[in-house]
């Protein structure tokens, strides 16, 4: 596939219509700010691989597929959870680019799946007066495996394209959980792919930096007013 | 643009973490609650004058009830001790403290019970709940209790008595 420079991507085809070649192809990469919270922060270690693939001017089909180890340590618990997801969903490039530019502006939707493991490590009992008889607390590792979690997200991001089909993009995630399997006398405190989750409401969220490369697989002539 | 900045300032919602904190409005490990009554009039409350308890240990130690003062009253709530089956108390009447002598009419209670540690929240962990198997009073010269009736023996919460102490 023959690299075309940036100016024959682009032929005037009259004195008022440019034509411009937009690439379309499958993009993969992978999350840097996963990458970065595992070297920095000793509680948590996780990977995501993403992909995308173009199918007209605005419209992209995207996944995300990674696993995640979290450790989430309170006055009162110290738990572990650990697992992988997946999601699929699409991106639309709310941008108009110049010619020959292939940045993103988007807003996407993904449904999002996770198989996954919890350890209650230790918890204490929480009682106001445990300074009469002393505080218990119960240090038995509980595992509780095959939790799984479904949802759905809304996200809005940015990709830019810094070098020739290199890109790095950056989105946030708004998250609801659709369901999940609930441990007995327990709960999920982190849901991989999902995040930390809260008592009060089944709204979770998220954000991603990643870099990833464009594997060109043909060109698409688009055509628009030089004005 | 806008919705940018809309979409920002909703995830800004969750940068502080309230669920982090362990509300006092929470149903947490429950007192054993005794309310007592006249034994002359079974329906009717009767306050012990000078009522003080004081814990006992599995060595015969005494153990300060965090939270006890002398105090005239109707009812008294107790903490259980969830590392054993069993938790003791001296229940005094007419509790004085005079040159260093403690003066009153103590009564031992014991509760027999089974702990069950149930899951409150992550900020909270977990809270003991107990189920009362048996309430008893130690036999001694001259008891200022006369009766004891468990109510409810499911110890889930403060809201009623469990115990009903006639004397």
């Amino acid at each position: 596939m023959p690299l075309l420079s940036q100016n024959e991507e682009k032929n005037i085809i009259n004195d008022s219509l440019i034509g411009f070649n937009q690439k379309y192809g499958i993009r993969a990469g992978f999350d840097l700010s996963k990458l970065g919270r595992t070297i920095f922060d000793s509680y948590y270690s996780g990977f995501e691989i993403n992909a995308d693939y173009r199918i007209t001017k605005s419209l992209y089909i995207a996944g995300e597929l990674g696993f995640e180890n979290k450790k989430t340590d309170t006055d009162y618990l110290i738990s572990k959870a650990s697992g992988s997801y997946f999601k699929a969903g699409i991106d639309y490039n709310l941008y108009n680019n110049w010619a020959g530019m292939e940045n993103l502006i988007f807003s996407g939707f993904r449904v999002g799946i996770s198989s996954f493991g919890q350890d209650r490590e230790e918890y204490k009992i929480y009682d106001s007066y445990n300074q009469t008889w002393g505080e218990i607390s119960n240090q038995e590792n509980l595992e509780f495996n095959g939790l799984a979690s479904t949802w759905i997200e809304l996200l809005f991001g940015v990709k830019t394209e810094i070098i020739n089909n290199l890109f790095l993009s950056f989105n946030v995630q708004l998250k609801v959980r659709l369901t999940e399997t609930n441990p007995n006398n327990f709960e999920n405190i982190f849901i991989p792919g999902f995040g930390r989750t809260y008592d009060s409401t089944k709204i979770g969220t998220g954000i991603n930096y990643s870099i990833s490369y464009l594997i060109p697989i043909f060109k698409k002539k688009s055509v628009i007013n030089r004005n | 643009m806008r919705y940018t900045l809309l979409f920002f300032l909703l995830l800004s919602l969750f940068c502080c973490e309230p669920d982090d904190i362990c509300s006092q409005n929470t149903q947490t490990t429950p007192r054993l609650v005794i309310d007592f009554y006249d034994i002359e009039n079974l329906s009717s409350k009767k306050s012990v004058a000078g009522l003080f308890a004081i814990g006992i240990n599995g060595q015969g130690d005494e153990i300060n009830v965090i939270g006890e003062s002398v105090e005239t009253r109707d009812r008294i709530e107790l903490p259980l001790d969830g590392n054993y089956n069993e938790s003791r108390f001296k229940l005094y009447k007419n509790y004085n403290v005079v040159d260093g002598v403690v003066e009153g009419n103590p009564d031992i209670i014991s509760i027999n019970y089974n702990t069950e540690s149930i899951y409150v929240s992550r900020a909270c962990g977990y809270k003991n709940n107990y189920s009362i198997n048996e309430f008893d009073i130690d036999n001694d010269v001259d008891l200022w209790i006369v009766l004891s009736e468990v109510i409810i023996n499911q110890v889930e919460n403060e809201n009623l008595g469990h115990v009903q102490i006639f004397h």
